[in-house]
């Protein structure tokens, strides 16, 4: 049966193709439960940019998506794929995949490092802990996957074994027959393939993958993997260890595949020593690090665009702990555009993926280890155009440039895109924000630069986190009414006071505006955030309020020089309007300074401004008061809020003020609620 | 056409595992048999240190669930027995019409039995002559523990034996003939309707149908 099939068999064609995929698909479904990060292989990103849409990386000839092969769809893994790709021109040899279960020593060790220069042999390459075997011999084969394409012919590949395999035999009366035969083959091929699945996850070696996965920690341990086209021969020792599993081969025409695996069943030792938690590990990693700092990276960058590679998030429908995370690398030498992996500290919560919208990602120069991790729900983004480059020091500007549709990005209060007259500073050039012409007349050297780019921050982070529901749109207007109701009693208030008052007035405001105003974008953000990545895996909110305080952070200093000040003075009532904005930069100062709770003079100004404040005290009206009567230069109130009002505070007394500010957003959305259908730019 | 039955090792279970116990082992049986597309969703066990793969399709989720509350119901009422659930698959073929019967009639190709045995323990160690139980100490807490990884090792066999079954006998299944996720009808059957004088039994099932269960989750 076998022989004449093959030899009447009009497409072999498909069936070849049939096998090829199969073998992808093993692999891409091994590695995607066993391969704890992205191999950091020296892919260089062109294969995903030259294949934009995952079903046609290096698979030109596929009848359908690749992802949908098989009836499985899964996400990209660009291991796999790499893998693949090498595999794909060795005439169907076998796969061996090991696993390999490494044992780090104690001192610190890259895993994967090293571009493996000999990619082009494809035999017995490794995904690159080659040095690392060498160096260290704390390493296990846990597992042993071997697929394979066995020709009934005596060995000789396919299309050898197959004569007619390239002739189209036109319409025979056998090819009802062999197309009932592969469709048969498919069909077994897909019930292969589904236990496969279920049998990846359900070998120990899972368990260490998910832990590894699932904690941003550092482990004595660490899952890799080789592929070769033939077992180096287990010692007996460990064959006596592992436990065989033989899946049943499939039969095709002209041969038949099987997929066996060999794994060690008792992994006990091993779980004693994953299961070491070391907390300390996580925090440090997404905050303060250098490596995983972006602001650092991108200032140290060309006008690249490093991070897109992470914003492409993997598609979450498969897996929960399947996927790969991103990791960022604090070498360049090994990092490439899609695959970070250096510093295994650097691991990054298992939610961030690659996926396969990759490809957009991609066209990042070698240097991007800066990958970004906090990104977000890039999905419901990434069929935008590809991103232009650029180096945002805040990946919520990328957004905004990449969505100028964006239509938060258009309400009234949050003009984006300022040009910075006087400040001009390299930021906002370098972002290459589009202008706004929407926001003419926002744009006036009179608006205060700082005021804009703060806002571009909140604005830009929100807008991109609520890009399409209405309703969050709504509320993020409100909210931004709401602040220009706020500053605008503010500056109304430091206004009437005399002009040449204004500059430590506006000093004043700014940090008056500030405590109010950050529970509400605070709370405003996490609430986007939450909403908006409660199901899309949405890996550190924090870290993107990270961002936004550090970009800001390095905003600040262009108005520490008084410039506000200035500008407040000159535009008058100009600015008033946009005190919306001034607002904004005081969340951002605030988010800022956030644990001195030192806004307690704030409050005090806001209780002048608005009327039921309640929990002042005296001495602190009378410093207020001291700094009003005493109108001197901004820099001098800056200096005394920062110096001054920093006190040690205890924590009741930040409850305390919490719940002043609770009381008084309450006050202030009741007030909205009865204005809101106003007009809110209304001048006051 | 033949139909190939799975008799899975029983599981000694109490009342509180049957529901993971149940997933873990449907879901991965209906996940071999959905050839349509599908996107599969690892699914950590909340009891146990496993993971099984889901569908994803919503509906299979449902009456999963449905399915289980009323085994879970069944037992309440029939503590400390051994019973069966059954996960069946056929086909719907027409027949060429009698007087006396439908025109249709299912063909079942494929019968899963998941045997549990479901033994309620109450206080410290009561049923310790249980095979399960082999914990001698005195801890509860520890013994406790011990049975669960007994189980856990256990429910891991069965599904072990559910993939071996599935690789070793393909060729009874039927043509896929639509594009569903589920490729085939299936049925989830449960003692209630299975094993016992037909009168009693269907009025309960109706009853338990009506009632429901409350803790249904998900």
């Amino acid at each position: 049966m076998a022989s004449s099939s093959c030899n009447s068999f009009s497409e072999p064609a498909i069936m070849e193709q049939i096998i090829t995929e199969f073998f992808t698909k093993s692999v891409h479904i091994i590695l995607e439960s066993r391969s704890p990060y992205v191999s950091s292989r020296n892919y260089s990103g062109e294969q995903f940019i030259s294949s934009p849409s995952p079903s046609s990386s290096s698979s030109s000839s596929s009848v359908r998506p690749r992802h949908q092969w098989f009836n499985l769809a899964l996400g990209d893994c660009p291991a796999a794929l790499e893998n693949f790709d090498l595999w794909r021109q060795s005439n169907l040899e076998p796969l061996v995949i090991d696993v390999v279960l490494i044992r780090r020593p104690s001192r610190q060790h890259h895993v994967l490092q090293s571009p493996n220069s000999s990619r082009d042999q494809f035999s017995n390459w490794t995904s690159g802990q080659d040095e690392f075997l060498q160096d260290s011999k704390s390493e296990k084969i846990v597992e042993r996957w071997i697929i394979q394409y066995e020709s009934r012919s005596n060995g000789s590949v396919i299309r050898e074994s197959c004569p007619g395999a390239k002739k189209s035999s036109g319409g025979n009366s056998q090819s009802s027959e062999s197309s009932a035969m592969y469709k048969k083959t498919y069909k077994k091929s897909i019930i292969m393939l589904r236990s496969l699945y279920a049998m990846v996850k359900l070998l120990p070696a899972y368990k260490v993958f998910r832990d590894l996965n699932s904690s941003g920690q550092i482990r004595p341990l660490n899952l890799s993997h080789r592929i070769s086209s033939f077992a180096e021969p287990f010692t007996r020792e460990e064959e006596a260890d592992m436990n065989q599993f033989g899946f049943t081969p499939v039969d095709t025409p002209c041969g038949r595949l099987t997929l066996s695996v060999s794994y060690l069943m008792k992994l006990d030792d091993i779980r004693s020593e994953t299961s070491t938690p070391l907390p300390t590990q996580v925090i440090p990693d997404y905050v303060g690090s250098p490596t995983t700092d972006p602001l650092k990276r991108f200032h140290s960058l060309p006008s690249s665009l490093p991070a897109y590679a992470s914003f492409s998030r993997r598609h979450s429908w498969s897996n929960d702990h399947g996927a790969t995370p991103v990791s960022q690398s604090p070498s360049p030498t090994y990092s490439n555009a899609c695959v970070f992996r250096a510093n295994p500290n650097s691991r990054v919560p298992p939610h961030n993926h690659l996926r396969d919208n990759a490809p957009s990602a991609c066209s990042v120069p070698n240097n991007a280890s800066t990958v970004h991790r906090k990104n977000t729900s890039f999905d419901e983004y990434w069929p935008s155009p590809p991103f232009s480059p650029s180096t945002s020091p805040c990946p919520a500007m990328q957004f905004c440039n990449d969505h100028p549709q964006n239509a938060l990005l258009r309400t009234e209060s949050a003009p984006v895109n300022i040009p910075l007259p006087r400040h001009g500073k390299n930021y906002l050039q370098n972002q290459g924000l589009p202008p706004s012409p929407s926001k003419a007349k926002c744009v006036k050297p009179g608006c205060s630069p700082r005021v804009d780019i703060a806002k571009t921050h909140i604005s830009t982070s929100s807008a991109a986190h609520t890009s399409s529901p209405e309703g969050k749109l709504q509320a993020k207007k409100e909210l931004f009414r709401m602040g220009d109701m706020h500053t605008d009693i503010v500056l109304h208030k430091a206004l009437s006071l005399g002009k040449d008052e204004t500059g430590s007035l506006s000093g004043l405001k700014i940090s008056s505006c500030t405590s109010p105003r950050l529970q509400f974008s605070r709370s405003s953000s996490r609430l986007s955030f939450l909403d908006e990545f409660d199901d899309s895996e949405f890996p550190c909110p924090f870290a993107v309020d990270e961002d936004i305080i550090d970009s800001c952070n390095r905003i600040e200093p262009l108005d520490r020089q008084g410039q506000t000040a200035d500008y407040l003075e000159t535009t008058g009532l100009v600015t008033a309007r946009k005190s919306q904005d001034a607002a904004v930069s005081a969340i951002v100062k605030m988010l800022k300074n956030a644990p001195p709770l030192r806004p307690e003079p704030s409050r005090q100004l806001s209780s002048h401004v608005i009327k039921d404040e309640t929990r002042t005290s005296s001495m602190e009206r009378n410093s207020v008061a001291e700094v009003m009567a005493n109108p001197n230069s901004s820099a001098s109130v800056a200096g005394m809020t920062t110096s001054e009002f920093i006190r040690s505070r205890t924590v009741a007394d930040a409850f305390e003020e919490l719940r002043g500010f609770k009381e008084r957003k309450d006050l202030l959305l009741r007030q909205i609620g009865s204005q809101i259908s106003e007009s809110p730019s209304k001048d006051p | 056409m033949n139909c190939e039955v799975c008799q899975l090792k029983e599981l000694v279970v109490e009342p509180f595992e049957i529901r993971e116990v149940l997933r873990c082992i449907l879901h991965t049986i209906v996940f071999h048999r959905a050839l349509g597309l599908v996107r599969p969703k690892d699914v950590d066990s909340e009891l146990f240190e496993i993971t099984y793969v889901q569908c994803g399709d919503a509906e299979l989720e449902k009456k999963i669930e449905e399915k289980i509350d009323h085994f879970i119901g069944w037992v309440d009422k029939h503590p400390n027995r051994k019973s069966q659930v059954c996960l069946s698959f056929y086909e719907v073929k027409s027949k060429q019409p009698t007087w006396f019967s439908n025109k249709t009639e299912r063909l079942h190709w494929e019968e899963w039995y998941v045997n549990l045995h479901v033994v309620n323990r109450k206080g410290n160690g009561k049923f310790r002559q249980n095979k399960a139980a082999v914990d001698h100490g005195e801890n509860s807490v520890e013994e406790r523990s011990s049975r669960r990884a007994v189980l856990e090792t256990s429910l891991r066999d069965v599904l072990f034996q559910i993939i071996k079954f599935v690789n070793e006998r393909k060729d009874h299944i039927p043509q896929v003939s639509n594009s569903e996720v589920i490729s085939f009808p299936y049925e989830i059957t449960i003692p209630s309707s299975s094993d016992s004088s037909f009168g009693w039994h269907t009025d309960m099932f109706k009853r338990m149908l009506q009632t429901g269960h409350p803790n249904m989750l998900s």
